[in-house]
């Protein structure tokens, strides 16, 4: 996150357009940085290096790994699973299993090329973590500002909401 | 003078769930002048409290663990299931279409499926009732079913991105088109036992909950209304047990935070919706004569057709179903029909639906989602039949609270996998006309329907035709569970419309007795 995106970023949210509620939830996000809790350090590893492929991100802007790793130790779901599958981090486990040894060490391609048979040996537990890593990606401040997102600045109210009608907060938030 | 929190005592009516089956009869009761109270398993959200963040506003799903399973098995959580008080009506879009005459008469139309016990003519003054008072914005003219005894309240919200390109699309090809009816204000209403409803801000966060009262929900309606005439609502109460002696219900037990508490009264009304409801009876083995209780369990033929435009339309502004066609309501080779709308959406719920119904990953993943101000939406909702196969049971796995964890099995049938393909098809053809790139589609189900049917029969049916149960004279149910049909339109108006009619039969037999 570069100095100026982060500047850009708190602007908006400090701004009066951001309700006081919203600012809190997406200024703990912004920052938010888990302790390993739930997985060993080897199933941690591996579920870092697998996250920042299946959803391209820069651990250190954002800590997707560490979100889902803090989900499973507080226990929180999102009310279903299938009924199929074994419960959510037991599933993650034998996901993260199924990699290759020493998946974390190997090159981009060679993981690439790993991650279609694990998605095949274990359909439910990839769906599941995908979503739950691109829910946690999506969420993020720093992804919402560089997609050009400014849907939580809404306190005041949106007039026009026909096509490529935009307020000013609107076409300046995001890069230039 | 006993404690303000202190628990009601002398109860006439207990109603388990703040939904929109709980709640209208709740104030309909109490404003008779019944001592009423309701249990309510989550908690209360104030609008102003309702972040714009849909992470931040998981509070107002279902989180407690369900097992789909099935050949499409249902997503719950955020699809379909609310926990506050409010219940559902937190999260819906209030998107309030009403049933068509003919969407209570499948089996006398094509010999399958079920009738409802009921007439259109029955439930159509309480439709009246419900626009007004909940103040659903709407056309003056709407296109399809009877001609209303009485206009919408307000004027039609704005129309967004989506729903401009679907009136355009819809054009080309000769389908009619309207702004579709919306229980969000598009001008302030004085609300009974509330005070000022804003009009809405065209926040779009409809599914994480309205932050400024525009949207009817229960808790700025008619939770607000009961408790003006002195109803209570005890949340945070889950309920654990229903108390049964001498083949009449006498209460239920719940639990807040770790206590175990139990509220009495002379009846009790099961409003918990299609899965908690079933889930509770079975549990206590109770109303189950029939062998009905969590069968024939139906979500609607849901399908979405997404695609980017080069405009910039900000996908999470105005109200997110804007525009509504009703044109294929009948389709030749299909049981029943569908309805089409457009479809905003939020970043998440859209980030994760397409990760889950792609499958995509890596830089293409990232790309795609990268375009999502130029997202546009267009979805049906359509009619699911009762079948033997899809049904709710108890498994073996255990919650938090020791009780079972309702395991859910769903498959389409023949007739749901055809007007899914029939309506991807004129989705994709529509979006085709508008020139969207990345078209995609997401097969799915919403809602949640049936698994204790009404009915004439107690041999087939759980409860009557107003709700009561066919075997403990003093047990009603009402919400969704009890739909014979699941009708093809969004199940929310409906089923407050059945909610004050249920009330009023429980008041009727109150003067009778």
């Amino acid at each position: 996150m570069t100095v100026g995106e982060r500047e850009a970023i708190l602007a908006l949210l400090n701004s009066p357009h951001v309700t006081a509620p919203t600012r809190r939830a997406l200024l703990e996000r912004l920052d938010a940085r888990y302790a390993r809790q739930f997985f060993d350090e080897a199933e941690f590893g591996r579920l870092r290096a697998l996250s920042v492929r299946l959803v391209p991100h820069d651990p250190a802007e954002m800590d997707l790994a560490g979100t889902v790793d803090h989900r499973l130790h507080s226990g929180v779901g999102d009310g279903w699973r299938y009924a199929d599958a074994p419960p959510d981090g037991e599933a993650y486990r034998a996901l993260l299993a199924a990699l290759p040894e020493g998946f974390e060490a190997l090159g981009g391609e060679a993981q690439d090329a790993a991650i279609p048979s694990i998605q095949s040996s274990h359909p439910y537990a990839f769906e599941d973590l995908l979503a739950e890593l691109t829910e946690a990606f999506m969420a993020h401040p720093l992804t919402q500002y560089r997609f050009g997102y400014a849907g939580f600045a809404d306190a005041p109210e949106w007039p026009r909401v026909g096509p490529n009608e935009l307020e000013p907060r609107e076409v300046a938030y995001g890069p230039r | 003078m006993a404690p303000a929190n202190a628990l009601p005592t002398d109860l006439d009516v207990l109603v388990i769930g703040t939904g929109a089956g709980g709640a209208p009869l709740l104030a309909r009761l109490a404003g008779a002048g019944l001592k009423v109270a309701a249990l309510e398993a989550g908690v209360r959200h104030p609008p102003e409290g309702i972040a714009t963040d849909e992470v931040a506003q998981a509070g107002i799903f279902w989180l407690d663990e369900r097992l789909s399973a099935g050949n499409d098995p249902v997503s719950f959580g955020r699809n379909n299931s609310g926990r506050g008080v409010g219940g559902s009506t937190l999260h819906y879009t209030a998107y309030t279409p009403r049933a068509q005459p003919d969407d209570l008469k499948l089996k006398t139309e094509f010999g399958v499926g079920e009738d409802w016990p009921l007439e259109f003519a029955e439930l159509e003054p309480y439709y009246d009732e419900l626009e007004y008072f909940l103040g659903v914005s709407g056309p003056a003219e709407y296109p399809w079913g009877p001609p209303r005894q009485r206009a919408y309240r307000h004027p039609p919200l704005p129309l967004n991105g989506a729903a401009r390109l679907m009136q355009k699309a819809c054009a080309e090809i000769g389908m009619k088109t309207s702004p579709a009816a919306n229980a969000a204000l598009s001008r302030p209403q004085e609300q009974p036992g509330y005070g000022t409803r804003h009009t809405c801000t065209n926040r779009g966060f409809c599914q994480a909950g309205c932050s400024v009262g525009a949207k009817a929900s229960m808790d700025v309606t008619f939770l607000a209304l009961a408790e003006f005439h002195g109803a209570r609502i005890v949340d945070g109460a889950q309920v654990t047990a229903l108390t049964v002696k001498g083949g009449r219900v006498t209460g239920a037990e719940f639990m807040r935070g770790d206590e175990v508490e139990h509220l009495s009264a002379k009846t009790v009304i099961l409003a918990a919706g299609a899965v908690e409801t079933p889930r509770l009876l079975l549990m206590n083995g109770l109303a189950n004569s029939s062998g009905q209780v969590g069968r024939n369990f139906m979500a609607h033929v849901g399908v979405q057709v997404w695609g980017q435009v080069e405009d910039d339309l900000r996908p999470y502004k105005g109200i997110p179903g804007g525009l509504i066609s009703e044109d294929t309501h009948r389709v030749p080779g299909l049981v029943g029909g569908y309805l089409l709308q457009s479809l905003g959406v939020m970043p998440v719920t859209y980030a994760t639906q397409y990760a889950r119904g792609t499958l995509k990953w890596g830089p293409e993943l990232v790309r795609h989602l990268s375009g999502y101000n130029h997202v546009a939406g267009i979805n049906v909702l359509g009619e699911c039949l009762p079948y033997e196969h899809n049904y709710l049971e108890l498994s073996d796995e255990l919650d938090a609270r020791g009780l079972p964890k309702p395991r859910v099995h769903f498959s389409f049938g023949e007739n749901e996998k055809r007007m899914t393909a029939h309506a991807e098809a004129l989705m994709r053809d529509l979006w085709g006309r508008i020139g969207a790139r990345d078209v995609w589609a997401l097969p799915r189900a919403a809602h949640t329907l049936g698994t204790a049917r009404m009915g004439r029969d107690p041999e087939t049916s759980v409860v009557n035709p107003v709700g009561r149960s066919h075997d403990i004279e003093n047990l009603w149910i009402c919400d969704n569970s009890t739909y014979p049909s699941s009708l093809s339109v969004n199940p929310a108006l409906t089923q407050m419309a059945l909610s004050l009619r249920t009330a009023d039969a429980l008041l009727d037999g109150l003067k009778q007795a």
